[in-house]
């Protein structure tokens, strides 16, 4: 089951996006522990995924291609980074998110923000992908990470427990 | 002290390489109508992130990286102080000018006016070079010790608001792509 995560691991190396920031949830967790291991990437937790965002821009701006991790319940903390900075200043970040409120969610705190995300990030014009099987996965973030720095944009990369097993995959 | 005489100073010493970041509003028209340089970045909104965005910056830098920050924008963001204790980035030294209000807005007082006091919360985030500063001499000589000192560097610098210049150019896309370049060319 975390061969999802060596996948996008390995994508993220092959796109030379070194900097990793953002705030993890358990799914995440697998993900972020793989790239702690890997002297390649620097993990930066940040306090809040807002702040994150603005990290990341920060090291695009200074050459270091960067990616955020969050929760779905943080792209509701973060909505205006995107809109008031990356998206206008052409930043590109590509962000893994784990998305949750679908098929087996088991919090309602989770629910809304979970569901209402894709179209959030239609709204802006963000492309997302959202990743429910490991068929293809090496082709499909690879392809999703080029087509973030082809737009100038901010791009999403949802996981969902179909990919990953859940709270209860470890 | 005024800001935009203590931005000009300031930027009258800071060599070519020093990175700025501007807090969006004022600071940064005023750092751009002080001296538009290929290391200011400037920020139009996303209030709050000035210093985030400097962390970043300062993460993958050789040299020195100034963020020109505000009470406000730090009380949104007052998390990003602990992260910048954490990863102890040695260039980085955040300059909060602290006018004790909502400057643009209608000059509503901000917490700082009242009992917060940012250069505490600094330290008790774990950040040891700390100090609260209100006149341009102290600044000076402060900042100079900043830009050479080996570990982040948190100064408060109490400010009295007073008019505003015209706003700069707003060109968001521009100046990421130009001080991109001016990164890639000289890290």
């Amino acid at each position: 089951m975390s061969n999802w995560a060596q996948t996008i691991a390995d994508s993220l190396k092959k796109s030379e996006i070194s900097l990793i920031t953002g705030v993890t949830d358990s799914s995440l967790s697998i993900l972020i522990n793989l790239l702690r291991e890997d002297p390649y990437f620097s993990v930066i937790p940040a306090s809040r995924e807002e702040e994150a965002i603005g990290i990341a821009a920060g090291s695009y701006v200074s050459g270091r291609r960067s990616a955020i991790y969050m929760q779905s319940s943080g792209v509701g903390n973060s909505i205006n980074a995107l809109a008031s900075l990356c998206i206008p200043a052409r930043i590109p970040i590509p962000m893994i998110i784990n998305l949750r409120g679908d098929l087996g969610e088991f919090n309602i705190a989770q629910v809304l923000m979970g569901r209402a995300t894709p179209q959030i990030f239609d709204n802006l014009n963000i492309p997302t992908y959202v990743l429910e099987s490991d068929v293809s996965l090496e082709d499909k973030v690879t392809g999703a990470l080029k087509l973030c720095y082809a737009s100038h944009q901010p791009l999403a990369i949802c996981l969902t427990p179909l990919l990953h097993g859940g709270k209860s995959a470890r | 002290m005024n800001r935009y005489h203590a931005i000009q100073r300031l930027m009258g010493i800071v060599d070519e390489r020093v990175v700025i970041v501007g807090n969006l509003g004022p600071t940064s028209d005023e750092m751009r109508h002080a001296k538009h340089r290929e290391k200011n970045f400037y920020t139009y909104g996303s209030m709050g992130l000035c210093s985030s965005i400097a962390l970043g910056i300062a993460l993958n830098y050789s040299y020195k990286v100034v963020s020109f920050d505000g009470d406000g924008s730090i009380l949104m963001n007052m998390g990003t102080l602990a992260t910048i204790s954490r990863e102890n980035p040695s260039n980085l030294i955040v300059l909060i000018w602290d006018n004790e209000m909502w400057g643009q807005v209608g000059r509503q007082f901000s917490h700082t006016h009242y009992q917060t006091n940012l250069e505490e919360i600094a330290q008790g985030c774990g950040i040891k070079k700390t100090i609260t500063v209100n006149n341009e001499d102290d600044l000076e000589r402060v900042f100079v010790e900043a830009l050479s000192a080996d570990s982040p560097y948190v100064i408060v610098a109490k400010i009295k608001e007073s008019e505003y210049l015209s706003v700069a150019p707003v060109e968001p896309a521009i100046i990421t792509y130009k001080f991109r370049q001016s990164m890639i060319q000289n890290n």
